[in-house]
């Protein structure tokens, strides 16, 4: 195909534009607009329609509200099963995502707008909370997405996960070694640091990285510092002491990928109870009609 | 600088081989070919791959002699300084040199072979967060089955089960569906307030909206504001949104614009009813006539600028059966069948003020509320009986007898005829013995006295149903059967019928009776003495009215009720008349 140049950085220009820009820039921040749109309407409507006795769910401005709001949260949950089908083109997986992204922020407005403001201990506010938890997770997601990656490649200093457990284990086997002529209880301080699980630590650990009962840190306290006059020891001190900063790099790495991916811990069981709840309110306000 | 090469092997029965070797030279080679000091036949190895020097303040160079990287404590380097009494491992192919020293002992290189298969590939999923938390999955499952069994499920099943009760208003007990409550989309109106945990009693069937039938289970007492169809016809046309809405309501069930819900809104919180605006009134009654053909009453859509006149009921003419609406822009006169002029009962002086001074029930003038007493709900009045309000000055007795006093008994006139047909029996005297001047009391306290002519009481007495008698002062005389008789007493028991006065609202602080009823310069009954709708207009004007110190803007619920026009409803028998709940509701008020 015969193109000028200018035609051909066009071309190139487009596809660079749909393989590398942001999917919360897709085409000109195009969904921001249309969720914009659909926050000011719903907001105006509310405002100017003079609903009887009182603003609520059930008037039928409520329920249009309530609608709209249920067909976005049913749309907006099929991101789990359409990311797992790749296309591109109009409908391509960032364009979906962006549209999941801006369309759920506006579902704050129209949720909270269906609820006429009116909150209580029941189904219906059940299905809210779950709807706002949702959102502001997901909030929290696309913050972590665009801010932690770096921070992450930045700690691994050039090593894989795989090249960061080798290393931990060349120092464990170096330790194996060297401590050899330890006596009883300062080996028993080796063996445990040695014991124990380099994954030590729940969910909350990884997330503060605060590992308290971390057997290597107990081991490096207890042996004196700068006792020249051992020299096994002083070389299992330092051998220890290049262990807890391998483990330090390897927690660091632990937790931001905790702080990465703890939002979908929270998002999509949060969003399937949504789902759940929301088959409760809207059977539960139709059954007891 | 010298080096000790310690190789461990392992022969096939596992048995560790260890051949010890010294180097005393500056450089160890590392690599596959055999010229190399350190020999590894290993492919992974390049021919001449490492070489080991001193480096000088004891530090060892590392360097890869053909520019492939080596492995040093896990990283991949292919230039390093390490101290060998700290120590470090060495990684080529699948050996694995552990390079020490101890003190200034010979640099020691430990040569091993790697295990075969460490996990790491497991391990590597350890750095993913699912491998510290449940999976998502499972989360997502369990809370969403959590929430469908608790919330939706077992109210259900709970409500299709139930055993249907009949609601009984004196019975509100608790409802048999479990955990409905997290239905309740707020909670009830102070009214219905006991109904909280006992949703069935309202939603009783699956998918159908609130039935009236069901709210008149409770309410059966409750009037129509209109008959049907008529209360349909009166009704001000939809908007075509409107409209479009209730086709589409009542597709799905719901029972119209005049259906009882469509009003009383419910799980709006723990409030009072509100009143109805002016607007939801005067939607239909501004022009109802365009509709309704002869309505029986005329248009209104604000008190101050559209009222009909007001039309009382009384009796208009005497022997009436029953009392007539008459619009007070008519020239009305009521025929009660009395004879009382307010304006001398009223007076503050002159002889009734006198009497009424001398009596210690009343010791001072009279005032309205000697006679007349508001009942209890503070909208109208107790009917007035002779002997507690009349009685007291016009005195009806006849005759003493001992120590005893005799009355003619009032209210019935063949009583009267026989009371007055003993009087010759048995002693008697005249009951004017001993007396000098009007106004004094006689023995015994009992005040008797001659209104009438100058003559004797007892004449007066026995000539009770003429004109002039006992009974000519109030009442109207009349023959019945050529009999004589007394003109029936016909007051209505209320005035006004469709709306309702709150005079407890009008209490001392804001109006005397007076300013209203023209009673002190009524000089006879036949004075109506009902005020008018120009009377009330000087203080109430319709609700867009704004409020000043005269004016209070007055809405059409201020005197009329939408189902009980005649007053607010309020049966003595409502559940939260109760004083315990009411605490509750105020206290759940309290807590909003």
């Amino acid at each position: 195909m015969a193109t000028t140049p200018k035609n051909r950085f066009s071309q190139d220009e487009r596809r660079r534009n749909a393989d590398h820009v942001s999917f919360l820039k897709h085409k000109r921040f195009r969904w921001l607009w249309i969720a914009l749109v659909l926050c000011i309407v719903s907001g105006l409507g509310y405002v100017m329609i003079d609903q009887e006795p009182r603003p609520n769910g059930g008037s039928w401005y409520g329920y249009t509200l309530g609608t709209i709001g249920l067909g976005l949260i049913v749309w907006l949950s099929l991101l789990g099963i359409r990311k797992r089908k790749m296309t591109t083109g109009q409908w391509s997986l960032k364009a979906w995502t962006s549209a999941h992204v801006y369309l759920g922020l506006a579902l704050i407005v129209v949720g909270t707008l269906h609820t006429g403001f009116q909150i209580g201990w029941n189904v219906h506010t059940l299905a809210y909370v779950l709807m706002l938890i949702v959102i502001i997770t997901g909030i929290y997601g696309v913050i972590v997405y665009a801010t932690l990656p770096s921070t992450l490649s930045s700690n691994r200093k050039e090593l894989t996960r795989a090249q960061m457990l080798e290393a931990l284990t060349a120092l464990d086997r170096q330790l194996e070694s060297a401590a050899q002529p330890l006596d009883r209880d300062k080996s028993d301080l080796v063996i445990s640091a040695l014991e124990q699980n380099v994954f030590y630590g729940g969910a909350l650990a990884r997330l503060t990285g605060a590992y308290p009962g971390c057997a290597t840190k107990r081991a490096l306290a207890s042996l004196p510092e700068h006792n020249t006059a051992d020299g096994a020891e002083e070389r299992v001190r330092s051998l220890l002491a290049k262990r807890s900063d391998q483990l330090a790099q390897i927690r660091r790495h632990l937790r931001i990928r905790a702080l990465l991916e703890i939002w979908l811990f929270i998002h999509i069981p949060a969003t399937i109870a949504l789902l759940a709840a929301l088959l409760a309110h809207v059977v539960s306000v139709f059954y007891y009609w | 600088m010298s080096f000790l090469i310690r190789t461990i092997d392992f022969t096939a029965a596992g048995r560790e081989i260890t051949r010890d070797r010294t180097l005393d030279q500056t450089e160890v080679s590392i690599g596959r070919a055999s010229e190399n000091d350190i020999h590894l036949p290993d492919l992974a190895v390049e021919q001449r791959h490492v070489r080991l020097s001193d480096a000088g303040g004891g530090m060892l160079a590392i360097e890869s002699v053909g520019g492939l990287g080596f492995g040093i404590d896990g990283r991949t380097e292919t230039s390093v300084e390490i101290d060998p009494n700290v120590g470090a491992e060495l990684s080529l192919g699948s050996s694995r040199l552990a390079i020490s020293r101890d003190g200034d002992g010979p640099v020691e290189i430990v040569i091993k072979q790697a295990e075969k298969d460490e996990g790491a590939g497991d391990a590597l999923q350890n750095f993913a967060l699912a491998s510290a938390l449940p999976s998502k999955r499972l989360m997502a499952w369990a809370s969403a089955a959590l929430i469908v069994v608790l919330l939706l499920s077992v109210p259900i099943f709970t409500h299709l089960t139930r055993e249907p009760v009949e609601n009984d208003p004196e019975n509100l007990a608790q409802g048999q569906v479990l955990f409905d409550a997290t239905w309740s989309a707020g909670e009830l109106s102070l009214a219905h307030h006991e109904l909280e945990g006992n949703c069935e009693a309202c939603h009783a069937t699956p998918f159908v909206s609130v039935q009236d039938e069901t709210c008149l289970t409770c309410h059966e007492e409750l009037g129509e504001h209109a008959e049907m169809p008529r209360l349909a016809e009166g009704m001000a046309p939809l908007s075509t949104g409107d409209s479009i809405q209730w086709q589409i309501a009542e597709t799905l069930g719901k029972e119209g614009p005049l259906g009882c819900v469509s009003c009383h809104s419910e799980h709006e919180g723990p409030v009072k009813l509100e009143a109805a605006t002016e607007q939801f009134c005067s939607d239909c009654h501004d022009e109802l006539d365009a509709r309704l053909s002869k309505p029986s009453f005329g248009n209104a859509a604000d008190f101050g600028k559209k009222h009909p006149q007001f039309r009382p009921q009384f009796y208009t003419a005497h022997f009436d059966e029953e009392p007539t609406r008459v619009s007070l822009d008519q020239d009305v006169s009521e025929m009660s069948g009395l004879i009382f002029p307010h304006d001398i009962h009223m007076s503050d002086n002159g002889g009734v003020a006198r009497m009424a001074m001398s009596i210690g029930k009343y010791g001072a003038p009279l005032e309205c509320s000697n006679c007349h007493e508001e009942d209890e709900d503070g909208v109208g009045f107790a009917p007035i009986e002779m002997e507690p309000a009349c009685e007291s000055c016009h005195s009806l007795v006849f005759d003493r007898n001992g120590p005893n006093f005799r009355s003619l008994r009032h209210g019935d006139v063949d009583d009267l005829m026989a009371d007055l047909a003993t009087m010759d029996r048995g002693p008697s005297r005249a009951v004017a013995s001993g007396r000098n001047r009007p106004g004094q009391f006689a023995r015994g306290g009992a005040y008797y006295t001659n209104f009438g002519r100058p003559m004797s009481a007892y004449i007066a007495i026995n000539r009770a149903l003429e004109p002039t008698g006992v009974c000519g002062e109030c009442h109207i005389p009349t023959s019945t059967n050529g009999r004589r008789d007394l003109t029936p007493v016909n007051l209505p028991d209320r005035f006004l019928l469709g709306g309702y006065f709150d005079h407890a609202a009008h209490g001392d602080d804001v109006a005397e009776c007076a300013d209203c009823h023209a009673a002190d310069t009524s000089d006879a009954a036949t004075d109506l003495l009902i005020p008018d709708l120009e009377s009330c207009r000087d203080c109430h004007l319709g609700e867009t009215a704004v409020q000043t110190e005269e004016i209070t803007p007055s809405g059409c619920a201020m005197c009329h009720g939408y189902h009980t026009p005649t007053m607010p409803w309020r049966p003595e028998d409502h559940p939260s008349n109760d004083g315990n709940d009411s605490v509750a509701a105020i206290l759940s008020s309290l807590r909003r």
